[in-house]
């Protein structure tokens, strides 16, 4: 059996998701929005899939390959433009070949999950953050090794990490590899996606996090879109580059500079004169060591580390002295 | 930037950018504006487009040197635009600062 999946190109009211790689790739829950396609073809028993894609061909097709990966053949096929279906059909099923699932699943444009499109994902990013969270109960199947949910509502990703002290609201989901600080508050209704890294004291909630995102302690991140440095608040579609790395930054890309240690000692002093939220003095310690292992391959560019421990929150308003 | 000081009320106008290249000229400015009896510090932010660490750091700093001088002073941020808003409810700001939108 053969289909064809339309990838979509352009989506102005979700441009911000489109920023880091195409909305084919985008991840949902750590599995990409074609891959829930193709799965979905394999279960309908398609052995031959053509995909169209009009924006960043290359890494759409590194993705999906030749489709052995999934049991079927794929052909990745590049359009100048995002036709409607319709009008692909014309062009790529020109004969009533018999061999192809039946319309209108013959030809399908990802802007929805499989099964799905009575909720278009990319309508809105309040669209895209409700979608989500609906599929987050529903996106634990068995090809999801390591994938546990480790109380009702709370899900953990392979290899990830939660510190001590950390507290999980259900629902809530962390993806492969995410690491949770010691004293960070993550959830309700939130995800962090593969590789995410947040630090203590962070908190996040109603949000969801990109893959290799690093969310920086003493930072609230609430109804928000949050991937790299770019934060988008998906209520009031305010979208954002957040400047200061250390606050909301990508962890895949290499800007660790003495511009960056300056900044670092800017961070220290600008600690030093934050507020507060505890009773204990604010202590800054020099480490000479790495963030994390998840951020290992990374120390090298790094000569030392600041730490900023705070004692408990009473998130009160401090005195005169304490400031 | 326009200070103005109008008895014990500072105000703070027309700031277009609070980032590391004016951070600290804008935080001895004010500091030096503040009057003896002060009672209220306002800073509009309506014109300001871009807010980072090192802006946020002299905001705070300007705090602190205003309870010095009176510990019960107001401390308020006028119409931050959304993006700017965005990075106060980011880091928290709405602990320590009063922002206000008219």
């Amino acid at each position: 059996m053969k289909a064809l999946l339309i990838c979509p190109a352009e989506r102005p009211d979700v441009r911000a998701l489109a920023e880091f790689v195409p909305l084919a790739n985008l991840p949902l829950l750590g599995k990409s929005l074609i891959e829930y396609w193709l799965e979905d073809l394999v279960v309908r028993r398609v052995k031959h899939v053509f995909v169209l894609v009009a924006d960043r061909f290359d890494e759409v097709r590194a993705l999906v390959g030749d489709g052995t990966r999934w049991g079927l053949r794929a052909e990745v096929l590049l359009e100048s433009s995002e036709l409607s279906p319709d009008e692909f059909r014309v062009k790529y099923r020109a004969s009533d070949e018999p061999d192809w699932l039946p319309s209108p699943d013959d030809i399908v444009v990802m802007d929805h999950l499989p099964g799905l499109p009575q909720q278009p994902l990319f309508a809105s990013y309040a669209a895209w953050f409700a979608a989500l969270l609906e599929r987050m109960s529903r996106a634990s199947t068995p090809d999801r090794i390591g994938l546990r949910e480790i109380r009702p509502g709370v899900w953990m990703g392979l290899h990830a990490r939660v510190s001590p002290g950390a507290e999980l609201r259900a629902p809530c989901w962390l993806g492969e590899n995410a690491y949770v600080g010691p004293d960070a508050v993550i959830g309700p209704r939130t995800i962090l996606e593969d590789r995410v890294f947040v630090e203590g004291g962070a908190e996040i909630a109603d949000s969801i996090v990109g893959p290799e995102t690093f969310v920086g302690a003493l930072t609230r991140i609430k109804d928000s879109l949050a991937w790299g440095n770019r934060l988008v608040n998906w209520r009031t579609n305010s979208c954002m580059e957040v400047p200061d790395r250390f606050l909301l930054g990508a962890l895949n890309k290499p800007h660790y500079s003495p511009e960056l240690l300056g900044r670092l000692s800017r961070l220290a002093s600008f600690l030093a004169s934050a507020v507060k939220r505890s009773t204990g003095p604010v202590k800054i310690h020099n480490l000479n060591h790495g963030l994390s292992p998840l951020l290992r391959p990374r120390e090298e560019l790094y000569s030392r580390a600041i730490q900023v421990t705070l004692s408990e929150r009473t998130g009160t308003a401090p005195s005169n002295e304490q400031i | 930037m326009k200070i103005q000081c109008q008895e014990d009320k500072l105000t703070v106008s027309e700031v277009v950018t609070l980032g590391a290249a004016n951070s600290t000229t804008f935080q001895e400015k004010v500091r030096a504006a503040m009057p003896a009896s002060l009672n209220a510090v306002e800073i509009d932010l309506s014109q300001t487009n871009m807010v980072d660490s090192c802006g946020l750091g002299a905001l705070l700093a300007l705090y602190k040197a205003a309870r010095v001088h009176n510990s019960k002073v107001t401390f308020r941020l006028l119409n931050p635009n959304p993006l700017v808003r965005q990075l106060f409810e980011l880091t928290q700001m709405y602990r320590f600062f009063e922002i206000v939108k008219h």
